[in-house]
């Protein structure tokens, strides 16, 4: 089974996709794979419900966050209301260290993403904070990574013993699925997710052509 | 092939690609005309001193390439709204090409979205935003 594990919808600041549209494009273009993680900025989208959706199209649609802190953006996954609890998703100056113990302790998996990024990628900070415990998985393909972004990330995921993720980061619909993670199981929840994460049994896919 | 009504709009349709004219003189041309007549719009130099690197073609100027794209696609077409994210930046001198595709059609209305990307030779994405186009 195939997600892209890191994608926006309207429901981020900067997100310009209805997340119909993303099923719709998946449908339409044959985008090879069978679901997404809708991981808004700064929040979990407790409201939304794209089950009907999904079912129409076939297509798995779950539900995460990015959130941020002194090493960069952090996907979380498997984020539940006692996680929401543990620390504010809105402060963009969170400790990593605390994103990691919350998760860890609310079952759900953080993922420092497009890690080889300026500014808000964990390499980033590496110098000025050392490298941080408890990190187990980075994103290694990120579809909107520029110049050796990916390539830094691999680096320093190969350097570390880090596994690694892929996700497209669409911000708008035709970015959808560029790139993704496989799994060998099939994942239908996010409960599923977690526990894949936490077996490390996937790997990192892109489609960009010149990744 | 242009379009004038909504009823030939496919979802997926891509508008013919499009690569704009950055070069430096183009660009002293707009920023002149738009009264945005900046040493880091116009001087890779003086660009490079502000640490950027080169002189950058104006955001406003990229929305143009992108609203005129369009406009190519559909001559009669009412652009609503051209919403961008920069996300890198578009550097004088150096080639880039504009996608679209319609990504959202509303029949009803008789409006449609369009996802734009301008994304340089290593297909990175530097602006990428969407538009809301009345077809009539």
């Amino acid at each position: 089974m195939i997600l892209d594990l890191h994608a926006h919808s309207i429901k981020s600041d900067d997100g310009r996709a209805k997340v119909q549209n993303y099923c719709q494009w998946i449908s339409t273009r044959k985008v090879p794979i069978d679901g997404f993680v809708l991981t808004e900025h700064r929040q979990f989208d407790f409201e939304s419900d794209y089950s009907t959706l999904a079912e129409k199209f076939g297509i798995t649609i779950l539900k995460g966050a990015e959130v941020e802190t002194e090493y960069g953006h952090v996907l979380v996954f498997g984020v539940t209301l006692a996680l929401t609890r543990a620390f504010d998703f809105a402060n963009i100056h969170l400790p990593l260290a605390l994103v990691l113990e919350a998760s860890e302790q609310h079952n759900a998996v953080a993922v420092p993403c497009h890690p080889g990024r300026v500014r808000v990628g964990m390499s980033a900070h590496i110098d000025t904070y050392g490298i941080p415990e408890g990190v187990r998985i980075v994103e290694t393909y990120n579809g909107g990574s520029r110049g050796n972004e990916d390539q830094i990330a691999q680096k320093m995921a190969e350097e570390q013993g880090y596994l690694g993720i892929g996700g497209s980061d669409a911000h708008i619909v035709s970015h959808i699925g560029r790139c993704a993670t496989r799994f060998s199981h099939d994942i239908s929840i996010e409960a599923e997710l977690t526990d894949a994460l936490r077996a490390g049994d996937f790997e990192a896919i892109t489609f960009r052509e010149n990744a | 092939m242009t379009i004038s009504r909504i009823e030939d709009v496919q979802f997926g349709e891509e508008l013919p690609v499009f690569d704009p004219d950055t070069s430096l003189d183009n660009v002293k041309r707009f920023a002149v005309a738009a009264g945005w007549n900046r040493p880091r719009f116009t001087d890779h130099e003086a660009a490079r001193a502000e640490g950027l690197p080169g002189a950058l073609v104006p955001g406003i100027m990229s929305q143009g390439f992108l609203a005129a794209m369009i406009h190519r696609w559909a001559p009669d077409a009412e652009v609503q709204l051209v919403d961008t994210v920069f996300r890198a930046p578009v550097v004088v001198d150096l080639q880039y090409h504009i996608n679209g595709v319609v990504t959202d059609i509303d029949e009803e209305e008789k409006l449609i979205e369009i996802d734009l990307t301008l994304t340089n030779d290593a297909d990175e994405t530097r602006v990428f935003g969407t538009a809301k186009v009345l077809i009539g």
